[in-house]
């Protein structure tokens, strides 16, 4: 091949070539024009190609194992970071609200009425004591479960049973327990709570509604099972469970439990100022916290109150 | 609590594979924790005869010949003439005996299923070749006793035999997650449990309890009660039915030196062997899921001194004491109850017996008591003095009054098969707990089957629903197009139609319902406009300006409270708080931000900005309609930097959240320097404060660099009238650049000025302007500075020339003279 000098060197000489054509006769004119632009083509390309691995001799290799370059300080991209809580919330929401739910959020210091009263708790009721509730001087009760919004989701949409025939309400909120913190308890975490009442609700339909959520929120196909449970505020009362998804590394074998669900007791919507012989509902409330630990692998529950930009920076 | 499946299915035909079968009690009982299956737990230990025993000199240790069988003898040891030596050290252990024996191989009980499980070798011990051990009770995981090893009876057990066998250890133990049987007091024994187990399985169930109670009201009425007991109940409340019965013994049974079937039931049921008459009250518990508790009679009768036991029932008093059987004293509590004789506790009642009644050696007549306590005050009494025993367990669930019956007649049973005579009985004082004609009172329930299949979403036969119901003890006529549905006595659980229809459910299992959704509306559905907010604020914060968002606890301490100026006294108090760091419900975010700054700057992050959206109170709030506390959504941030970053902030947000924020000087503020700090106001209402913290806290909070904050009380912000957006006018002429630097006095604001310029361009026909500052510029010590502008400016018709330009310029400048702004 030529050197870099030949090659420029031809590119000037057939310049003047192009001078020719003037003098030519026209019919010639054409492919002698055409034979030239091909030519100048050519010698361009070379030397284009010349130039390249003349300059690629020039170029060191770098360390692409290192974090950063020689005589660089370490690369610091400046990028914020949302809460993998609160992304959680929203998407949880998101889901509901596409399903047809309205989304309200709960109360941080609530009272006894609204935790218990309303829901179906006799008066100094042991089922009280199961809640680990915390309380305030005066009383009040930073809540222990998002059902403490029930009665105010049922009154605040009564009028959509006129209106649209059903309340659709979904919850998510921090609620409380007076429990000792471990990598898997925390005294504080997030729920997410769901009602709906119409002159039909059934039980069918609930376990539909919740397994089409987490169906929604895997993205996959997945069976669900029951336990009995026992709730004051609903009859039937159910724990929840689906079969371990598959971006969870799932085999089909493994179940995980979601919570607690039923059949709204008809005292609650008695209390809600809603006829409980027109009107059936359903409830059910899960936590949050253990849907993201899941979902990202962690393996501690304090992180998420931590404030450690370590942990966080990870979302 | 835990359930023997070979005890299970002595009263239930079991008819499916035992996977299955805890598949289905799981799903249609309760929770299982867990299924332990005890056979390979007990793989190569068998019954051993202690053929030989010698001291081994100067130890504690014994030099045995033992016989395990000719198979297992010429299998382990070769040397000793067809006998397995076995070096042992446990004192009790004696020729003749029938040891369990664990052979070389296998794991020691007590460690299996452990991270470090311990296999058994044949080894030398002190110079003597040992095959396999000798076991006692801890080791074998069958109690806790290590003063010697077991016996086993030689009537039940040859040489050789496997001790899986010998004590019916092919077993599974089925371990119930008690939480979820909280409502159902009825399950927490054997023959509750099994009826239910039956019901899931489609069986009726064997075990009458109608006879059972014919039984009692005969033998109550022939006993002959030679001991007459009288006992008196303060309040039905807290005792609805008392039952007694006094057995007379010639000499009180002594306990077998064996192992025995009754034994290994208890410790399957995770309970201790005691004594021959405690393990029977355990027994008749474990089976009917009613306590019971043993008094000695004479020293009961000796307490009151008078011929005949006086039992009181009543609420314990302030200040008096009881030594418990465990030796301990308790100080009672006013809502505990106790069990008197005369008026003196002798036991505190549902909870543990007294010491002063505790049956000994000596022990010659007892007073068995059956009974039931209002659960709301035994819970209490469990809470205030730590008794976690299986009775009181039981007890808080709400014994069903009338569910004492099997119970009375089981102790009948077991007590006289120990050598008891009963010689005296009491079983109702409280004559309210029945109705009119002198029944019980059965929970009766009127109900439909389509009402049944309407909340169920399925289509479930009156007949099958009536079959269902039937075998766990419902009685069902069918009236005109109702059934009546009378509940079994101990379902004190079953008031409502939603009562029945959930058993129905259950039983049938809420698996099989059909799934079908709701219809619904084509309706848009609503979310709360703070929480949409909120999600807005997060995408402008965290994704477009680089902060952090972080949570942190809503509980903080009045420490923390007091490092940033505010009063605790104005905080909801938390009275049970976990520990004085959450002691206040935080009535703002920036205090728990700047707590997590250090440690995020100890590990390496520099120049971050921290911040929260989450509820806040305070008691001067005051409460709103619902009587609840006001509480308001709060965004919290800190950034490193001066006054002017948290300022970027705002600026920022205000323009994304087309909110006119208006900054005033502050007062007065706890947290934030008020010279380098402004307060927030979005139509004359003060919502926030931004500015640099005070160094003085900073220090508190070992931060050395220039922090500031930014506090927005973010529902005034969802309330306030938005700004019109402004409308962008664009010129289809060029724009013509033109920078101003303008020398202004120290005291100059900033905002008067690009006022001033901007008063003077609006006034201008058919020009579009942008105004930038580009800097800001003091020579330390002098009393002017300088204000550099870059000015954009277009017209709408036409493009100007230099001179057009200029005359603006000039009019702008010769405007800014007034305001004592001279061109540099």
């Amino acid at each position: 091949m030529s050197s870099l000098e030949e090659l420029k060197l031809e590119l000037k000489k057939l310049g003047q070539e192009y001078a020719k054509i003037k003098t030519m006769p026209e019919a010639e004119r054409k492919s002698f024009g055409e034979k030239l632009n091909a030519r100048k083509s050519a010698i361009l390309t070379a030397i284009h190609k010349q130039e390249e691995i003349a300059e690629s001799v020039n170029i060191e290799p770098i360390d692409l194992t290192a974090p950063f370059g020689e005589n660089t300080k370490p690369f610091k991209p400046t990028r914020g970071t949302k809460h993998p809580l609160t992304t959680e919330l929203d998407r949880v929401a998101e889901i509901y609200r596409q399903m047809g739910f309205n989304v309200i959020e709960a109360r941080q210091l609530d009272d006894e009425f609204h935790m218990f009263d309303s829901l179906n708790f006799p008066t100094g009721h042991p089922a009280r004591d199961g809640y680990d509730t915390f309380r305030t001087s005066e009383g009040f009760i930073p809540p222990a479960h998002t059902s403490t919004m029930q009665y105010r989701a049922l009154t605040r949409f009564r009028d959509h049973l006129d209106k649209y025939g059903q309340i659709a309400v979904v919850v998510p909120g921090r609620v409380f327990r007076n429990e000792d913190v471990d990598a898997t308890h925390e005294h504080t975490f997030y729920q997410c709570e769901g009602v709906f009442v119409s002159r039909d609700a059934t039980l069918g339909q609930l376990l539909a509604t919740w397994q089409n959520f987490f169906e929604t929120y895997y993205g996959q196909k997945l069976h669900i099972k029951t336990q009995p449970g026992f709730f004051p505020f609903t009859e039937p009362s159910l724990e929840f469970q689906i079969e371990k998804p598959k971006s969870l590394s799932g085999k089909g074998d493994g179940w995980l439990e979601m919570g607690g669900c039923g059949m709204i007791h008809p005292n609650v919507l008695r209390t809600a100022g809603i006829n409980p012989e027109v009107y059936k509902g359903f409830a059910w409330g899960g936590g949050i916290d253990r849907l993201v630990m899941l979902k990202f692998g962690i393996n501690d529950v304090r992180y998420f109150e931590s404030g450690k930009l370590e942990f966080l920076k990870e979302f | 609590m835990l359930i023997s499946l070979n005890e299970l299915k002595k009263l239930v035909k079991i008819t499916v594979a035992d996977d299955e079968l805890f598949r289905l009690i799981g799903s249609r009982l309760v929770e299982i924790e867990r299924v332990e299956d005890l056979a390979p737990k007990y793989k190569k230990i068998y019954a051993a005869k202690v053929i030989d025993c010698e001291d081994i000199p100067e130890t504690h240790l014994h030099l045995c010949k033992i016989d395990a069988g000719d198979k297992l003898n010429a299998e382990i040891d070769t040397e000793h003439n067809n006998y397995i030596q076995v070096v042992c050290g446990a004192p009790n252990v004696k020729k003749g005996m029938m040891a369990a024996w664990i052979a070389p191989g296998a794991i020691v009980p007590a460690t299996y299923g452990t991270p470090e499980p311990f296999e058994i070798s044949a080894r030398k011990l002190r110079g003597f070749m040992s095959y396999g051990m000798l076991a006692a009770a801890d080791e074998l995981a069958l109690g806790t006793d290590h003063d010697g090893i077991i016996e086993l009876d030689p009537k039940n057990a040859k040489p050789g035999d496997a001790i899986v066998d010998i004590l019916d250890l092919n077993d599974k133990i089925i371990e119930v997650e008690n939480k979820s049987l909280t409502h159902r007091p009825d399950c927490f024994g054997l023959i509750g449990f099994a009826r239910e187990v039956a019901g899931v399985l489609g069986q009726p169930f064997d075990i009458n309890y109608d006879e059972i109670e014919k039984t009692i009201y005969d033998n109550t009425a022939t006993s002959k009660n030679a001991n007459k007991l009288i006992v008196k109940i303060s309040d039905y409340s807290i005792c609805p039915r008392y039952a007694a019965r006094v057995f007379t013994f010639k000499s009180l049974p002594e306990r077998s030196p064996y192992l025995t079937a009754d034994d290994i039931f208890l410790i399957k049921a995770g309970m201790k062997p005691i004594s021959p008459i405690v393990d029977a009250t355990n027994l008749i518990m474990l089976r009917t899921g009613q306590p019971l508790h043993a008094f000695d009679y004479d020293k009961f009768v000796k307490i009151d001194g008078s011929n005949n036991p006086k039992i009181g029932i009543r609420l314990a008093r302030k200040g008096e004491k009881l030594l418990l059987l465990d030796g301990e004293e308790v100080e009672l509590i006013d809502t505990d109850i106790v069990i008197t004789s005369g008026d003196t506790p002798v036991a505190l009642a549902g909870a543990m017996g007294g010491d002063s009644t505790k049956i000994d050696k000596d022990t010659k007549k007892i007073i068995v008591e059956i009974a039931c306590f209002s659960l709301y005050n035994l819970r209490k009494t469990q809470m205030a003095h730590g008794i976690f025993s299986e009775a009181i367990t039981r007890f808080t669930k709400g014994r069903p009054a009338f569910d004492i019956e099997p119970a009375i007649v089981e102790a009948l049973d077991v007590f006289k098969k120990l050598g008891g005579e009963n010689t005296g009985s009491v079983l109702d004082v409280n004559a309210n707990i029945y109705d009119e004609k002198g029944e019980p009172k059965h929970a009766i329930v009127n109900i439909t089957a389509a009402e049944i299949n309407a909340l169920l979403g399925s289509d479930y036969s009156e007949e099958l629903i009536i079959k269902t119901l039937t075998n766990t003890g419902f009685k069902i006529t069918r009236k005109n197009s109702e059934l009546e549905i009378v509940a079994p006595l101990w379902r004190t659980d079953i008031h409502i139609k939603e009562d029945i229809i959930e058993e129905v459910g259950r039983l049938l299992g809420f698996d099989n319902l059909p799934i079908n959704f709701p219809q619904r509306p084509f309706v848009c559905s609503e979310i709360d406009p703070m929480l949409a907010f909120k999600t807005k604020l997060r995408i402008i914060l965290s994704d477009r300006l680089s902060a952090n968002e972080v949570l942190t606890y809503s509980f903080v301490s009045k420490t923390l409270q007091e490092k940033v100026g505010e009063d605790s006294q104005d905080s909801y108090q938390i009275v049970n708080s976990i520990s004085p760091e959450l002691e206040c419900f935080r009535q703002s975010i920036v205090p728990s931000l700047l707590d997590k700054i250090r440690d995020n700057e100890k590990t390496g992050f520099e120049d971050f900005t921290l911040y929260e959206l989450n509820q806040v109170t305070k008691k001067a709030w005051g409460l709103n309609d619902e009587k609840v506390p006001v509480m308001k959504t709060q965004l919290g941030l800190t950034t490193f930097g001066d006054y002017y970053q948290a300022k970027y902030f705002l600026s920022e947000l205000s323009r994304t959240m087309n909110l006119n924020f208006e900054l005033q000087p502050i007062e007065k503020s706890s947290l934030l320097e008020p010279l380098h700090a402004a307060a927030i106001y979005l139509n004359d209402t003060q919502i926030g404060e931004l500015g640099e913290i005070k160094s003085s806290i900073l220090r508190q909070f070992k931060l050395t660099s220039t922090i500031s904050a930014l506090t927005i009380n973010l529902d005034s912000c969802l309330s306030a009238d938005k700004k019109q957006k402004t409308s962008i006018k664009l010129s289809k002429f060029p724009s013509v650049s033109r920078d101003l630097t303008l020398r202004v006095a120290n005291e100059a604001k900033y905002i008067d000025i690009e006022s001033g310029i901007k008063e003077v361009l609006s006034k201008i026909s058919d020009i579009i302007y942008i105004i930038k500052p580009v800097s800001i510029f003091r020579k330390p010590k002098e009393n002017h500075k300088n204000l550099s502008f870059h000015l954009e400016i277009a017209s709408k018709t036409k493009t100007l020339d230099s001179k057009e330009i200029s005359d603006i310029i000039e009019q702008v400048t010769n405007s800014l003279k007034t305001l004592g702004a001279e061109v540099v």
